[in-house]
């Protein structure tokens, strides 16, 4: 089964090691969750995974269907298939959503193929309507002056467009109100099939209740120190972080 | 965002390329007495213009080169080294049918014919001193307007053109108008009867095609009461070993409530200087617009202007300059009030790539006693590489009660996190970028008209393929 | 007025009958210094460093220097150099003599602190001062004077902080003026070791009777890495004074330095004040508050020179102007190449009071590095009609309304310095001024 997977990954941040060794294997198909406390190096993990310039991978190394990734510039590695949902998604000023998106849908075509603009226009239309999402959105500005709520959202609208084999939600449900994490969720789930593994990074067990993972495993001080299924996030919301660091030291 | 430098070569094949044509007319190397006489017989002048050009002259000659404000590289023009006068000997065309077939072929492949059949009133086309075609739609023409090239205009409308010539600036406004005024051709002259407004823009295209030459075009609008008109002239070179010199003044008079909207497009190669005086007179309640794009050149210095003469007269300059490796944009803007209520904006954006460096220079005069007077302005730089070098010299000056300025500038480089994110979606470095700057001069790219915003987006994407390695 | 060829005349000067009180170096460095003086032209038109200035205003014809204070005006100066409350100590200088040199209670010697008249300092500093004094000057375009000051100095106050001391309480320096056609050319040199902090107080007057004084004054900071040094000078020179204030500031890894200048005496003032950032981490707050009135003239010209990476600026400069009052504004932001992560940040905001006041901002960038974060603004107004309508809707009337809009304007920047003593000292000095200015006597 093709797999995004993680082989003891270590990285480091201005010489400061950040992960400690993570192994993890996400199949297509699957949705595992990562819980951790705060500064636990979830989000340092999504950003090594997508190839952030600011991270050092010391050792280990980020498997794609058997390939490692680890030397593939952050674009070839979205144009393979990985797709990352920011925690804070930038502001793009000046460009706007639907051209922002047809350029990088443009991008994964074949050399000399253009994009079909009307099936594009058709199918951009079908995502915002499933996200809540008012037309009047595609001429605005990426992210810009964009509610919380709007930005996480339109990180799910690109995650849909751009159809990506694996995706990394990184704290996707912050900042949110209920129901706006409940159309978030309802998103992502119409996502969910065999061709598509997600990695979801949250802090709380809340985004759990609406996008069921597979597999549960927390992370703390830069490695995974326990895994299992769902039942795994409600006994951490039930007893806290501290009860898998005490049992791990 | 810091990128690593590397040489830059852009491509600018879309104006590098020339015929060897064998002028009718050549005044030879070097400005002299004899090279004004020369222009005068050739052109067959009235003596008030050979007496105005050899006085020009000589303000020229007494002029030093302003590097006491400006940069040295002006040092490196060589005027005797630059052919003033090249002129194919033709007479103006009506029809593309009757132009030369290399000058014809030269236009075309600029695609000029082809953009006046689709949304133009009237073209005019100079190539080098002369122009060689000029029409203008019969329907335009029918409600009085008139659009000519200037040489042409001095002998069928003396009354208008002597009126006005030399009125916004004058001979000694600077070293390079009054070079300009020695020896000037071509260039476009348009004057549109009162309250007739024309729909579709009016335009021109300057074409350099011989070595070591200059062009030295002079453009003359003339908006009568409540008329209206937008004009817009593109400029191209091919680029040759040796420097070439362009250095235009372009004069407008927007009559009480017309409204003149200016819009250049240059896309000079890299051996050009391009040394240009631009102004406008607003009289009352007029409005005067420059919409200027720099990219390309050695050495661009432009500073649009109006004077506000008028009271609610309104000014507006709209400038991107693009300074790619090498080159410098050293453009801005000059607003002077001299009336009440009179307003001007200003918004300026550049970018500055490689060894690139785009300046700011921009003045604001609001005199004594006048009341209700604001300006607003606005700079942004953004640079793109490590040795890439933005400067900002405003001088605003505001005297007396209940007039308002206010300026603010920023400089920036592309956020590093911005690249990524745009990365993270699929799109190369380079893409990234190009969205980037595109997105940072978008808000005026949309002031444009719709053919020229495309034009406009595709050069900047050509300027920033080469700035990533 | 041809200013290219008048020659200066400064009577009553004689560098010879100086010299001897100074050691040989120094007086080899003043007939140096009055050559550079007299080989350099007035300034020009077409100088771009004098752009909007009012050149025809600076002569420097019939001045008197070294006059030696009579008793009347050291008592008349002592009795009104008046210390703050939590003072480490007042210097008050008559005419460039020192007349006064009170320390309380001996806080300053006790931690090593060595402040001294540079009279002494010559020769008891002979080394650091050598090494520090006058060692840069502010290149913006009034070398000529600077040169001056540095050929006819005669005193000053010289302030060396040694490594890790930290002194909370302010050095006040009074320079007083007395008599007309008196040049004066006070000097202060603020040198701190390393994580040092200390603040210093210059207060520029004139005694009764003062009037049309050529006043040049220089101040130089040299903030050793890791201190914080906080400036703070009063310029309230005599009516028709000529007046040149350099301040140059030198800032080492990690230092911190925050200035002030209140501008309010004189008739033309130029005012130079650069802050070269030569180390990381450095961080250099600029701050300037002016109320021209009558037909003066300020002319301030400022650099803030980013030299190496991760250092910051920041300028604020508030100019109200009344009467046919001027402003000049030039301002530079420079950042070198390699000075990446520079935050920089210039503003000058312009209050016009009446219809001939005039402002003329400069506001300039020029950026050789492209990880920065730079940006200016200026702006030129007048009092918001409905701010003004607010207040006499409550009855105080026109003059009133008008003069605490004003000062309100003024306040913000004295709310940027954490001695809430001396920020009262520096308010009770511009109601002064706004009082002078509503004098018809005195205006």
């Amino acid at each position: 089964m093709p797999t995004l997977e993680i082989k003891d990954l270590h990285a480091s941040i201005n010489g400061q090691p950040i992960l400690k060794g993570v192994s993890l294997i996400i199949p297509q198909g699957e949705v595992h969750a990562i819980m951790g406390p705060n500064g636990s190096g979830k989000s340092t993990l999504a950003k090594v995974i997508a190839g952030h310039e600011d991270y050092e991978v010391t050792s280990g190394d980020v498997l794609m269907d058997g390939e490692s990734i680890l030397e593939m510039e952050v674009d070839e590695r979205s144009r393979k298939g990985l797709f990352l949902a920011f925690q804070y998604p930038m502001e793009v000023p000046g460009v706007s959503i639907a051209n922002f998106l047809r350029a990088a849908i443009q991008s994964r075509l074949p050399e000399g193929k253009e994009l079909e603009v009307t099936e594009y226009y058709q199918q951009l239309y079908r995502e915002m309507d499933r996200l809540g999402m008012d037309r009047s959105f595609t001429s605005r500005s990426v992210n810009e002056g964009f509610s919380g709520g709007e930005k996480k959202r339109n990180e799910i609208l690109q995650m849909a467009m751009l159809k990506p084999r694996y995706a990394i939600l990184d704290e996707t449900d912050s900042g949110l109100d209920i129901d706006a994490l409940k159309i978030v969720a309802n998103g992502v789930n119409a996502l969910r099939g065999p061709d598509l593994g997600i990695l979801l990074i949250t802090h709380y067990q809340r985004l759990l209740d609406h996008i069921v993972p597979d597999n549960v495993h927390v992370m703390a001080n830069g490695r995974i120190l326990r895994s299992g299924n769902k039942d795994l996030a409600l006994e951490l919301e039930q007893k806290g972080y501290d009860w898998i660091l005490e049992s791990a030291a | 965002m810091s990128v690593k430098n590397n040489e830059i070569n852009i491509d600018r094949e879309i104006g590098n390329f020339h015929y060897n044509l064998t002028p009718a007319h050549d005044a030879g190397y070097g400005l002299t007495e004899e090279t004004i006489h020369f222009i005068c017989d050739v052109k067959n002048e009235p003596d008030w213009i050979r007496e105005l050009r050899l006085r020009a002259l000589e303000v020229f000659r007494s002029k030093p080169l302003p590097t006491h404000w400006a940069t040295e590289d002006l040092r490196n023009i060589d005027f005797d080294q630059i052919r003033y006068y090249i002129a194919p000997g033709t007479d103006v065309k009506r029809s593309w049918d009757e132009v030369p077939t290399e000058v014809k072929e030269t236009f075309e492949r600029l695609g000029i014919p082809e953009s006046e059949r689709k949304f133009l009133a009237g073209v005019e086309a100079q190539f080098d001193s002369e122009a060689v075609y000029s029409n203008i739609k019969k329907a335009v023409a029918d409600q009085g307007v008139i659009f000519m090239g200037s040489t042409e205009a001095l002998k069928e409308h003396p009354e208008i053109f002597r009126k006005w010539f030399g009125k916004v600036i004058p001979t000694g406004d600077n070293k390079f108008s009054a070079l300009n005024s020695a020896v000037f051709s071509g260039g476009s002259f348009i004057y549109v009867p009162p309250g007739v407004k024309v729909k579709h823009p009016l335009q021109a295209y300057f074409r350099i095609n011989s070595e070591n030459f200059g062009q030295f075009e002079r453009t003359l609008i003339i908006a009568d009461e409540g008329s209206e008109v937008m004009y817009m002239e593109g400029c191209t070179a091919p680029k040759f070993e040796t420097s070439t010199l362009h250095s235009a003044v372009v004069e407008l008079v927007a009559m009480p409530r017309a409204k003149i909207q200016y819009i250049t497009v240059q896309n000079w190669s890299s051996n050009v200087f391009n040394l240009v005086t631009k102004r406008g007179l607003a009289l009352e309640e007029a409005e005067i617009k420059w919409i200027d794009c720099n990219i390309g050149s050695r050495l661009t210095m432009k500073y649009p202007g109006v004077v506000m003469k008028g009271r609610k007269a309104r000014g507006e300059v709209i400038s991107i300059a693009l300074a790619g490796d090498g080159q410098h944009q050293d453009t801005g803007a000059k607003m002077i009030h001299a009336a009440d209520e009179t307003t001007s904006n200003i918004v300026s954006k550049s970018i500055s790539i490689g060894k690139g460096r785009a300046t700011y220079r921009g003045q604001v005069t609001v005199p004594r006693h006048l009341k209700g007077c604001k300006n607003n302005t606005e700079c942004d730089a953004l640079l793109i590489n490590t040795d890439s070098r933005t400067d900002t010299y405003p001088a605003i000056i505001v005297r007396g009660l209940g007039n308002a300025a206010q300026h603010e500038a920023s400089v920036s480089q592309v956020n590093a996190e911005q690249i990524f994110y745009m990365m993270q979606r699929g799109l190369t470095e380079a893409q990234a970028m190009s969205l980037a700057v595109n997105g940072f001069v978008n808000d005026l790219v949309r002031q444009f008209p719709m053919e020229y915003s495309v034009e406009l987006k595709r050069l900047i994407d050509l300027e920033m393929e080469g700035s990533v390695g | 007025m041809n200013t290219d060829t008048e020659s200066p005349v400064l009577t009553g000067v004689s560098l010879d009958n100086l010299n001897n009180r100074f050691p040989h170096w120094f007086s080899e460095e003043r007939s140096a210094a009055w050559s550079r003086f007299e080989s350099l032209p007035m300034p020009t038109r077409t100088d771009e460093r004098w752009r909007f200035s009012g050149i025809n205003r600076i002569s420097l014809q019939g001045y008197t220097t070294s006059l030696e204070p009579t008793h009347k005006e050291i008592e008349e100066a002592l009795a009104n150099s008046a210390k703050v409350e939590n003072s480490a100590g007042r210097m008050v200088l008559v005419n460039d003599h020192v007349v006064l040199r009170e320390e309380t209670e001996r806080a300053l010697t006790k931690l090593g602190v060595v402040w001294i008249p540079i009279s002494e300092a010559v020769t008891a500093q002979a080394g650091i001062l050598r090494e520090h004094f006058m060692a840069q000057f502010t290149g913006l375009g009034a070398e000529k004077f600077a040169h001056l000051h540095r050929a006819l100095v005669r005193d000053g106050v010289f302030l060396y902080v040694p490594d890790n001391v930290e002194i909370e309480d302010p050095i006040e320096n009074y320079y007083w003026v007395g008599g007309r056609k008196t040049a004066v050319f006070p000097h202060t040199l603020v040198i701190t070791g390393v994580n040092a902090k200390v603040t210093v107080v210059d207060h520029y007057f004139g005694l009764e009777g003062a009037e049309d004084t050529l006043a040049i004054g220089v101040n130089d900071l040299f903030v050793g890495d890791g201190s914080a040094i906080t400036y703070i000078s009063t310029q309230f020179w005599p009516g028709k004074s000529l007046t040149f204030h350099f301040n140059s500031t030198i800032l080492g890894r990690d230092s911190c330095a925050k200035s002030l200048n209140v501008h309010l005496g004189g008739d033309f003032n130029r005012a130079e004040s650069v802050s070269h950032l030569t180390a990381p981490g450095g961080r250099s707050e600029m701050l300037a508050v002016t109320l021209a009135t009558g037909e003066q003239e300020f002319d301030q010209r400022t650099l803030q020179d980013h030299q190496q990476p991760n250092t910051s600026s920041d300028l604020l400069y508030k100019n109200t102007l009344d009467h046919s009052a001027r402003s000049i504004f030039s301002g530079l932001i420079k950042v070198e190449p390699g000075a990446h992560r520079t935050d920089a940040y210039q503003k000058v905001r312009n209050l016009l009071l009446s219809n001939d006041a005039e402002a003329n901002s400069m506001p300039g960038l020029e950026i050789l590095a492209d990880d920065v974060r730079c940006t200016h603004g200026a702006t030129s107004g007048q009092i918001d009609p409905e701010e003004l309508f607010y207040l006499k809707s409550r009855g105080l009337n026109e003059t009133i309304s008008r003069r605490l809009i004003a000062n309100g304007f003024l306040q913000e920047v004295f709310g940027r310095l954490d001695q809430p003593a001396l920020a009262d000292k520096l308010g009770s000095y511009i109601e002064k001024k706004f009082d002078l200015s509503h004098d018809p006597k005195k205006t």
